[in-house]
């Protein structure tokens, strides 16, 4: 089977490198109003930039991109419909918690999106972090139960999905004889991503989810990671394939790519770094989280402190927000590690690298023709 | 006060004839025969879909003169959020006064994807808060609110959304919603909250819309009762030290000549009744009841050009300043409206100062 490659579309903004935190390209990246927003072309906005990012990626070769979803950035499902008729190839990977909205009103939105992008939508499902961010969002059902509502709400989708009548009975969700119109009811179920760590994730994972998507980790945990979803959904008799969000840094040479992360890292102040040495957001209930936090170092005294192992740096929530670990290296060695993952069971990546425009073209053009996927297990298999 | 004309954007499908039996345009699925028969060679496969169809409606409406589209909400057909963001990047300058129900889910969601759409569309989304069906088909449908809850749960709604789009922090503790710290912080809360269109006649609707509507939206009625419901609004959001603008509902038949448009509408109802029962539409003016199954709408004013834009002066005279005008086929109709009717209002109530501004291509 072969490997699906994602891109990432920078609603978080822009900035002009991963030496900076800074978004600068149009500036309408909501946390940094104000600056150079004047230069932004009359008639022209954030969307015009982010609809460019698409074409790139879809031009680059990547199945399509995940359009991150934070409190201070735009609304994935709004900016999927947006970019619908102007995108050919390009998938909306929308990351969505099951709370925010009716299952049958998300069902009949999924089905008119499919409509309207011919088939090019699919879910990111997230089942929240919990704590203060939560309330946030208006939301107040508590971490297990979470999950608990998660897995009705992809129940009912899919009951519906093919027009019913489905009734349900759950503790969340009750439905009677409900079922999507025609022509929505002939569109293809999306694929679903599902996002979380816990074991009451992964039960919910087992039973609707496509993949399970994980940031990176390091390569032994994540191994293991993966042989448990592997295991435990295989036992429920439906096993789902895995997949892996990562930022990565893909220069000429190695070295030019670690004097990229250098000049990143020198540029932040002290107080970030020895904040970041802390560990996770107070209040997170996410495991993954935590996970991610309690392979950081005590004290960070240079960016070579944060590398955990060949190639992979944990420091790259401090150049952006999100994720920690990602992959630097020659175009070679990015394309070695990212087989790597493939070798330990990685059936799909979403990466990402800034400024995402120009990087669509680089990693496209550098990386991908390089990675060799299930090929060479396949011939290892047969030898 | 210039009017406002939004023409209706029908979410479920649009044809020609009055019993709606004509499939979506452009809609077609694989095991599908072309409809073009075996002898013509049909270049179309299914490549296109109802969405390409509403696209070329609100592009329509916008090239008319219209000032918006409605995106109505209809469960049988596709989803209004998605088709207004669908739209943002195609139109210029249409309002987008989108359809849907206060169950759609969270409010605090609903007020961020107003922002993006906000954002993207310079600030030409508006909302129609609907109640929805009654509470046994509701239950069905995973809404578990009971009637007498539909009225208030908009109230909160858009209270919450108000709220998180405007301030930070932000708590609302309610019986349908709640929110702590919340509120848009960043450039988010930098997107004007979305126009409120309201509709209902009870007493409870009345009072909903002196509370939160920007446009409150009426079914046609004779014009002494719907200055009594106009004025009993004026009272109640006179007393919140509020206005709001009036707004009616009503489809159009509109030719050139009475008798054309009688003979057409007279074809319409028969596609929805049969022939035989077409007699009761005895002449041009306001017929009651529907010439299409699909719009929704109440009432059709049936007449010439001339007939239908007299009529609806007379509502502008009555406080009505805000029109949500539907026909079918959409498209032929917002061009031929927009042609033929729209001017004749604009030129009416021009006002004396901005008339050679209109000559030039302005609007009123």
């Amino acid at each position: 089977m072969s490997i699906d490659i994602f891109w990432r579309i920078p609603t978080h903004g822009e900035p002009a490198s991963h030496r900076s935190r800074t978004p600068n390209r149009w500036d309408l990246f909501p946390g940094y109003e104000g600056q150079g927003r004047d230069e932004v072309p009359a008639g022209y906005s954030y969307i015009d930039y982010l609809a460019e990012v698409a074409h790139a990626a879809e031009i680059a070769g990547f199945q399509g991109g995940l359009i991150p979803s934070f409190p201070m950035t735009d609304e994935p499902w709004a900016i999927s419909s947006v970019l619908a008729r102007e995108t050919r190839t390009f998938r909306f990977m929308i990351p969505f918690q099951p709370g925010f909205l009716n299952p049958i009103v998300a069902a009949r939105m999924t089905a008119s999106l499919q409509r309207a992008t011919g088939g090019r939508a699919l879910y990111n499902v997230i089942t929240g972090g919990g704590g203060p961010q939560q309330l946030w969002w208006g939301d107040s059902v508590a971490h297990d139960d979470r999950y608990t509502r998660t897995t009705e709400f992809l129940d009912v989708v899919r009951g519906v999905w093919r027009g019913g009548p489905f009734s349900y009975q759950g503790k969340f969700y009750q439905v009677e004889e409900a079922g999507l119109p025609d022509p929505l009811s002939k569109e293809d179920f999306p694929e679903i991503y599902f996002s979380g760590s816990s074991d009451a994730a992964l039960a919910s994972a087992s039973k609707h989810a496509d993949f399970y998507l994980t940031w990176l980790e390091p390569f032994a945990q994540l191994r293991d990671k993966f042989a448990r979803v592997r295991e435990k959904t295989t036992a429920l008799g439906r096993p789902i394939k895995c997949a892996v969000r990562v930022d990565i840094v893909a220069r000429p040479t190695e070295e030019e790519a670690w004097d990229e992360i250098r000049r990143g890292f020198d540029s932040l102040d002290q107080e970030t770094v020895a904040r970041f040495s802390g560990g996770p957001e107070a209040g997170s209930e996410s495991v993954g989280a935590r996970r991610q936090a309690s392979n950081r170092p005590e004290t960070i005294a240079s960016y070579r402190d944060l590398i955990v192992e060949p190639n992979v740096w944990s420091g790259f929530a401090l150049l952006r927000g999100g994720q920690t670990q990602g992959i630097v290296g020659s175009y070679e060695q990015v394309a070695e590690r990212l087989d790597q993952l493939v070798e330990l069971g990685t059936d799909a990546f979403i990466l990402a690298s800034t400024p995402h425009l120009e990087e669509a073209y680089r990693v496209g053009e550098e990386v991908l023709p390089l990675i060799k996927g299930r090929q060479s297990l396949g011939l290892r298999a047969v030898g | 006060m210039s009017a406002e004309f939004i023409w209706q954007l029908p979410a479920r499908g649009d044809g020609r004839y009055g019993d709606a039996a004509v499939r979506r345009r452009g809609e077609r699925s694989t095991p599908e025969p072309s409809p073009l028969g075996p002898g013509l060679s049909d270049p179309r496969g299914v490549r296109f879909n109802y969405f390409d169809h509403l696209h070329q409606i609100a592009r329509a409406a916008e090239l008319s003169g219209f000032d918006g589209v409605q995106i109505q909400h209809d469960p049988e057909g596709d989803e209004s959020w998605i088709i207004a963001g669908y739209l943002v990047r195609g139109t210029r300058r249409l309002k987008l006064v989108t359809e849907f129900e206060a169950s759609w889910g969270s409010s605090v969601y609903a007020a961020k994807n107003a922002a993006t759409l906000q954002r993207y569309s310079r600030g030409r989304l508006a909302w129609h808060l609907q109640a929805g069906a009654a509470s046994k088909q509701r239950q069905k449908n995973a809404d578990p609110v009971p009637d007498e809850g539909v009225l208030p749960r908009i109230g909160e709604f858009l209270q919450v959304a108000r709220g998180v789009l405007s301030e930070a922090p932000f708590s609302f503790q309610g019986r349908f919603f709640a929110v702590q710290n919340g509120g848009f912080k960043d450039g988010l809360d930098h997107q004007p909250v979305p126009q409120v269109y309201l509709s209902g006649t009870s007493r409870a609707a009345l009072e909903l819309a002196a509370q939160y509507a920007d446009v409150h939206v009426l079914p046609p009625r004779p014009l002494v009762e719907l200055r009594q419901t106009i004025a009993a609004l004026e009272r109640l959001a006179g007393s919140l030290k509020r206005s709001l603008r009036y707004g009616l509902r009503l489809d159009l038949l509109a030719r050139e000549t009475d008798g054309e448009a009688l003979l057409d509408a007279r074809r319409l109802r028969g596609q929805i009744v049969g022939s035989s029962a077409t007699a009761t539409i005895e002449g041009p003016g306001l017929w009651n009841g529907p010439l299409s199954t699909r719009t929704g709408a109440e009432a059709a004013l049936i007449g010439s050009y001339g007939r239908v834009a007299e009529k609806l002066s007379e509502y502008q005279e009555a406080g009505i300043s805000n029109f949500v005008l539907g026909a079918i086929p959409h498209l032929e109709e917002a061009y031929r409206i927009g042609a033929h009717v729209l001017p004749l209002l604009r030129q009416r109530h021009r006002p004396a100062s901005t008339t050679s501004s209109i000559e030039l291509g302005g609007r009123s």
